[in-house]
């Protein structure tokens, strides 16, 4: 089959699956089920197929023509895509599987699973696109597929309060998208992203700092960066699977995606306008992963870290390495470090998602970690496939994390040391509050019924986890990709020489301040009350944190209260006033003639008489010659 | 004799008028109106319409007015010994005819009439045998649609004055 | 006989009519109100006959004919609407005839 024809089903299957559900499966949830899952299965072959195939491709559909202006609806299957693509399809699957038993209880199964069909058509289409618009018009759907996901159990407030937060905040984001996307057509005459590269190679295009920033701004509100993370947490309030895919693995690093598509129109004042975004996000969300007590705002939290560490690593720009050939070339280092965190996160944090979903499960849908524990002896395979999700986030050596948090780091060490030592504090953090949630959820004794009772999920629980353990492993080690993969992870640059030795050095470092903190708040694990350790021995540090935790949050509030609702009263007065009125001072003109006709029907004579006279006057005044 | 019987004649019309329209009592205005109509019929004899005239005395002030007599003795109303119609309004009244008056004014200025006194022949009215000669030939028309309508006129009335059962 | 000028004539009419229409403005009655109305029509019949006289022609004393008809058609009609009337409403002053106002 065709290689685009094969890329236009994989877009064209799920919505075509989505709608089936939508129109006549609604209630008929073991078919929807069934139909998704094969969709998925579909589509992780049909991805796998093409990535390692090695078609690449570019084909493109004129699809509006208004003068000038051509959009188009295009593939642009190169590396890159092909990457992101396998990502997809890899953990679309593993959810698929891990929703049919997470969600089997659940009265509105089809609409679940259509809402996931949704969410990976439009994936596709982002992955796929080939110039801005269609991007943005597949990002604008992710959102809506979001939307839908969060809001998946809409009976009850947090869903719907959720959603709805997800959904205005990307908006704001979209809009400073949207605007760079023309400024873009405005300076540069297209939105084509090969014609931009050949643009950029050929040189002297026009370079604005604007037209980066603000696209950047589209990547800051689905990445859920500063200041537009508030979402992210919140959008916890969806079924677990979907936590697992749309907000840790694949839409959230759609921002990530779009930056390095971007990437040829960058100038250096925009790279470090976003590093340092993403480093005070990574630093920011670690603070305030520290103090949570639910299982999934932790990982939340901790995704919004490592999102910022994937846009520093995008912010720090190029390297100069020495090649094979031993010359010395500028590699975009920078897309490469936050591609290969970005594979290997996307690994790590759905196990961490999908295990925590099925700790969820297994605790009778208790989410607070502190009243959970002791689950090391009752639910020991997951626990196995969990440790090893954690392991590979802190940075333990040899598995994923460990290389591609090194990656980001040399990359800091070499451009920016500011952000290095920023970063490594935040590895330090990362590796505390994930050991922290590991120790109080699995060790110790059981703190509630719930947690005293767990059990495992079946098969259909373990087999995603331990497709997903295994990527975990292995994903770090660049050489076991396919050759397909090649013209991105050739990109990662890997320190050589004494700056190797003190790469690990410093990880290594990092890790174990981490964890020895953890560890030494933590050991008395075995008397364990409801109650956090660390608020009871630092109260103070603990309401700061809490403090530094919803301040974005108040912020927001105040805004919308105070400043957006008044505005908004006001316009809505002016509304009235104004066009409203305009529409009531014609009604009233016309009713007042309508009034002054009435009024001549007197119902005597001589008044109806009178009223001829003087039209007969008007003539004689005619006939005379006088008008 | 300078116009002087027009004149006259012309006084006794506008004088009949006057009375037709202002009179109290409605048996005043009907005679009133009786004079006026005498007074028309001499100017018809001055035009030379012997027919008209007579033809006007018999008709109108014998048929129409006697009508109108009989109707209002008929309708024998205390209260309708009309005044003068309070709910126009003075202003209005006198709007109306300080309007008409300058109407008719402005008008005959613009007719072009000739003021000048011209003797004419013998108008061609006097004779029976001119008006059979019209009447017969170029109006048949609108002799035949006449005589229609006296027929509906005639229906009418009878309709008009059935007491419904 | 001296003749005198069509003017006259013409004005005379004018007034007539003039006198007829404020009869029907001012009056309350509707008897006085049909009088004035036939006065009207006899100021018109006058200027008919001046004119036919002016220009040698016996088409306006013809047509007096028509006029005369149907003044008397119009007045027995409207008469028989009057008495209709005072019988429905015992009054026939327009003033009091006012049911269709709004």
């Amino acid at each position: 089959m065709n290689p685009s024809t094969l890329a236009l089903l994989l877009i064209v299957v799920p919505v075509g699956s989505a709608a089936l559900t939508a129109s006549f499966l609604r209630k008929k949830h073991a078919l929807a089920t069934l139909l998704s899952v094969l969709v998925a299965t579909f589509y992780l072959g049909g991805a796998l197929h093409l990535a390692l195939g090695g078609a690449r491709f570019e084909s493109s559909y004129s699809w509006l023509k208004l003068a000038n202006l051509s959009v188009d609806l295009g593939f642009k299957f190169d590396d890159l895509a092909a990457l992101m693509l396998s990502i997809v399809g890899i953990v679309g699957f593993c959810v698929h599987i891990f929703s049919l038993g997470y969600m089997k209880e659940d009265p509105a199964k089809a609409r679940y699973f259509a809402g996931l069909s949704i969410f990976m058509a439009s994936m596709t289409g982002i992955v796929f696109a080939d110039n801005l618009f269609m991007m943005f018009i597949f990002w604008e759907l992710v959102g809506f597929s979001s939307f839908v996901l969060i809001n998946h159990w809409h009976e009850q407030n947090g869903p719907m309060n959720a959603s709805k937060k997800a959904f205005i905040t990307n908006r704001v984001g979209d809009f400073g998208f949207l605007i760079g996307i023309i400024l873009c057509y405005y300076l540069r005459g297209t939105v084509n992203l090969s014609e931009l590269s050949a643009q950029a190679k050929a040189g002297g295009a026009v370079l604005s700092t604007a037209v980066p920033l603000l696209l950047f701004c589209g990547a800051v509100g689905k990445s859920a960066q500063l200041p537009l993370q508030v979402w992210l947490p919140d959008a916890m309030e969806g079924p677990t699977p979907v936590s697992a895919l749309i907000h840790a693995a694949t839409m959230v690093a759609a921002g990530i995606y779009m930056l390095c598509r971007i990437e040829v129109l960058m100038v250096p004042e925009a790279l470090t306008v976003i590093s340092w975004v993403g480093a005070l996000t990574a630093v920011y969300a670690a603070l305030c992963a520290i103090i949570q007590r639910d299982i999934k705002k932790v990982l939340a939290y901790s995704t919004l870290s490592q999102l910022g560490y994937m846009v520093t690593a995008f912010g720090l720009g190029s390297l100069t390495v020495h090649s094979e050939s031993g010359a010395e070339i500028v590699i975009k280092a920078g897309v490469g470090a936050a591609m290969f965190h970005l594979t290997t996160h996307a690994f790590f944090k759905a196990l961490l998602f999908l295990g925590s979903g099925s700790v969820i499960h297994g605790c009778h849908h208790e989410q607070d970690i502190f009243k959970m524990g002791g689950l090391s002896k009752t639910m020991k395979v997951t626990f196995l496939k969990f440790t090893i999700g954690v392991a590979a986030i802190s940075g333990f050596p040899l598995l994923a994390g460990f290389f591609s948090k090194d990656a980001i780091l040399f990359l800091a060490y070499s451009n920016n040391k500011a952000i290095f030592v920023i970063l490594a504090l935040t590895a330090a953090m990362t590796a505390f509050y994930m050991i922290r949630m590991w120790i109080i959820v699995f060790f110790g004794k059981a703190r509630s019924d719930n947690a005293a009772h767990a059990h495992e999920g079946g098969f259909i629980f373990q087999a995603p986890l331990a497709i997903l353990a295994i990527l975990a492993i292995v994903g770090g080690y660049r050489g076991l990709y396919p050759h397909g993969f090649d013209g991105i992870l050739n990109l990662v640059a890997e320190a050589e020489g004494p700056a190797k030795l003190g790469m690990l050095v410093v990880s290594l470092i990092v890790l174990s301040l981490g964890a020895g903190i953890a560890f030494a708040l933590y050991r008395s694990v075995a008397t364990l009350t409801q109650r956090d350790p660390l608020e009871a021995k630092f109260p103070k540090l603990f309401v700061s944190l809490v403090h530094l935790k919803e301040s974005f949050d108040s912020l927001y509030s105040y805004y919308v209260e105070k400043v957006q609702q008044r505005f908004a009263m006001l316009l809505n007065f002016f509304d009235l006033l104004g066009i409203a009125g305009l529409l009531r001072i014609g009604a009233g003109a016309f009713s007042l003639l309508g009034f002054g006709v009435r009024a001549l029907h007197v119902g005597r004579l001589n008044v109806y008489l009178y009223w001829f006279f003087f039209g007969v006057v008007l003539l004689w005044l005619y006939a005379a010659g006088i008008f | 004799m300078v116009n002087l019987m027009f004149i006259i004649f012309a006084g006794v019309t506008v004088l009949g008028a006057l009375g037709a329209i202002l009179n109290r009592n409605t048996v005043n205005a009907a005679m009133s109106l009786l004079v006026c109509l005498a007074g028309v019929a001499g100017l018809f004899i001055q035009l030379d319409a012997f027919l008209l005239a007579f033809l006007l005395i018999l008709v109108y002030a014998g048929a129409v007015v006697a009508l109108f007599l009989f109707i209002i003795m008929l309708l024998d109303v205390k209260g309708s010994l009309g005044g003068l119609n309070r709910s126009m309004g003075t202003v209005a009244t006198l709007v109306a005819v300080a309007l008409m008056i300058a109407g008719v004014a402005a008008f005959l200025r613009h007719a072009n009439l000739p003021s000048v006194e011209t003797p004419m022949s013998v108008g061609v009215g006097s004779s029976l045998k001119a008006y059979a000669e019209l009447l017969f030939t170029t109006y048949l028309l609108p002799v035949e649609v006449v005589g229609f309508l006296l027929l509906s006129a005639m229906l009418g009335v009878i309709a008009l004055s059935r007491k419904l059962s | 006989m001296i003749q005198s000028s069509l003017f006259a004539y013409i004005g005379l009419s004018a007034v007539l009519f003039a006198i007829g229409f404020i009869g029907v403005l001012i009056r309350r009655n509707a008897i006085v109100i049909f009088m004035s109305l036939e006065l009207m029509l006899i100021a018109s019949t006058l200027a008919l006959v001046a004119f036919s006289k002016y220009n040698q022609t016996m088409d306006g004393n013809v047509f007096v004919f028509f006029i005369l008809t149907v003044a008397a058609a119009e007045v027995a009609v409207g008469l028989a609407i009057v008495v209709a009337l005072f019988r429905q409403k015992q009054t026939i002053q327009v003033s009091e005839l006012d049911s269709l106002k709004h």
